[in-house]
């Protein structure tokens, strides 16, 4: 593999290659250039993160605001409006779980709940600034002690086995997993 | 056959998987999910940006691990042999399907038995399933089916899938900007690298030796029942796993509530049913594949990129399950896989009349 010109040549092509590879790669990854690097999709993805994150709260601070008041009933109209509007939107649903489970209607919050986490998974992580971990994990333990009972009792009922297979899906989602 | 060399290192290599898989795990990979090759294929295609689901993209060390430990491995123990050519179309389809069916499942055969071990028992499904479809290509076979012939030719671009995947351990170091990694979800979950890469490495290298395969044990054990020192290192995974999970409190038997898991049984079968299928006629699971393809089989590598073009469209197409069930796209994906597979069965077969 060294015997004529044309070897010679693409011995020294292939070296001359790799020691520019490896001397850009060296000159990217340290002072200048990894400013530049660093503004990549990651980042931009994660100020467009923050920058949904403050959406939503202005978007939905009206309903925060009428559900502080103790207003609900209105809040709850609100969001109606506003999950008609923003259809992708998780956060209407987790605002509406919240409402429905200040009001003690513990199913239908439950289904708020998982519409919302169907939508966006943020909801059940603990790192991400929209978690509501702690709210929904209490859910599903009073879900469990309550429903779950009757449910078993119940084994025809429909809407109940509907409700347990809703707190299992909060649960599994809940117990994390590669999703 | 306990005096036999290859015994003991098919065992030691079901024994570190299990041990690791659980392990990696319990140092920061999601639930049930230390070693899975198609959710680490999923991650990898996201970090590449090959889809937009921004909860799954994480350039998985163990991946190019087990990539650079076998070809290590191979050219340590003068093993490495540049060879292909066989169908390379069919076996790339084949490789997406592949990924497909575990998408549907939501998990590879190492996965499956994870989650068996952890007391996941929706996972039941996929296991009847993969040994359905191991039997069904092991009939297929048996009955002259030729879809992807085996090649025995020398071929040059053995060495093209171990520098792909030093490449992308380049790209995991230096971090250029046009790499992804997910803030939140499963992507964000993960081992810290060294101790992920030293685990894939280890497990390439041992998996080169023994050959150690899923879905190959169970086709073994089909074939020669319990002579074959495969099943010893399948049981050897399983003990272990699961001694490692009741160790660490992640032991939790019941149907509902499992990490990562749906409770669509018959999609469960089918899909691990497709990978059963699907193994049997390319030649082992997608961590077979990987450890192929690091020594040199250019063959296996077609099915690796497959994989990384299945992963990709699992995602961006809704294939992939979620512990809500499984869409209509990966219920389509799975009939669309046994439909290819049957007919490539039904065309290249040689019968007795040929």
């Amino acid at each position: 593999m060294f015997k004529d010109t044309f070897d010679k040549t693409c011995w020294a092509l292939l070296a001359i290659s790799i020691s520019a590879l490896i001397a850009m790669l060296a000159l990217n990854s340290s002072g200048e250039g990894k400013g530049a690097a660093g503004l990549g999709k990651a980042v931009e993805r994660e100020m467009a993160y923050r920058a949904r994150v403050e959406l939503i709260g202005k978007l939905y601070g009206p309903v925060e605001m009428q559900r502080a008041a103790g207003k609900r009933q209105e809040a709850l109209l609100k969001l109606d409006e506003l999950i008609r509007k923003y259809p992708g939107e998780a956060h209407g649903h987790i605002l509406q779980g919240q409402i429905l489970m200040e009001m003690g209607a513990l199913e239908e919050s439950i289904s708020s709940y998982v519409d919302g986490v169907k939508l966006n998974g943020d909801y059940v992580d603990k790192k991400s600034p929209l978690s509501r971990r702690g709210e929904i994990q209490k859910i599903v333990v009073d879900a469990i002690n309550s429903v779950g009972a009757i449910a078993a009792a119940n084994p025809d009922n429909r809407t109940l086995a509907a409700t347990v297979r809703k707190v299992n899906y909060l649960k599994s989602r809940l117990a994390g997993g590669c999703e | 056959m306990v005096r036999n060399r290859e015994f003991w290192l098919v065992v030691a290599s079901g024994l570190m998987l299990g041990v690791l898989g659980v392990l990696l795990s319990v140092w920061g990979n999601p639930e049930n999910s230390g070693i899975c090759v198609s959710c680490f294929v999923e991650n990898s295609a996201g970090a590449l940006g090959l889809h937009d689901n921004q909860r799954l993209q994480y350039l998985r060390p163990e991946l190019i691990g087990f990539v650079l430990g076998s070809l290590l491995s191979a050219l340590l123990f003068r093993d490495f042999r540049s060879r292909g050519g066989s169908a390379p179309l069919s076996r790339l389809f084949l490789g997406m399907f592949m990924i497909f069916g575990c998408a549907v499942f939501i998990g590879c055969p190492i996965k499956l038995l994870l989650r068996l071990t952890a007391g996941d028992l929706t996972a039941i499904a996929g296991v009847v399933g993969l040994v359905a479809g191991v039997w069904v290509g092991l009939k297929g076979l048996a009955h002259g089916v030729e879809f992807v012939p085996q090649s025995k030719s020398k071929a040059n671009g053995g060495l093209l899938i171990p520098g792909l995947f030093m490449l992308l351990l380049l790209f995991f170091l230096v971090r250029p900007g046009f790499l992804l990694f997910s803030s939140q979800g499963g992507g964000a979950q993960f081992a810290p690298w060294p101790l992920a890469l030293i685990a894939g490495t280890a497990l390439g290298v041992l998996a080169q030796r023994s050959r150690f395969c899923i879905t190959g044990s169970i086709r073994n054990f089909l074939l020669m029942g319990l002579r074959t020192p495969a099943l010893w290192g399948l049981l050897a995974f399983i003990a272990s796993a699961w001694a490692v999970n009741i160790a660490y409190g992640k032991f939790n038997p019941g149907l509902y509530g499992q990490p990562g898991a749906h409770l669509e049984y018959l999609w469960s079968f089918l899909g691990m049913g497709l990978v059963g299928w699907i193994s049997v006629l390319i030649g082992g699971c997608p961590f077979r594949q990987l450890i192929k393809a690091g020594e040199g089989d250019a063959d296996a590598g077609l099915v690796v990129i497959g994989m990384f073009i299945g992963g990709a469209l699992a995602q961006s197409w809704g294939i992939a399950a979620t512990a809500s069930g499984v869409s209509i796209y990966g219920k389509i994906s799975i009939l669309a896989g046994f439909a290819l597979v049957a007919a490539g069965s039904l065309a290249f077969r040689q019968r007795a009349a040929d």
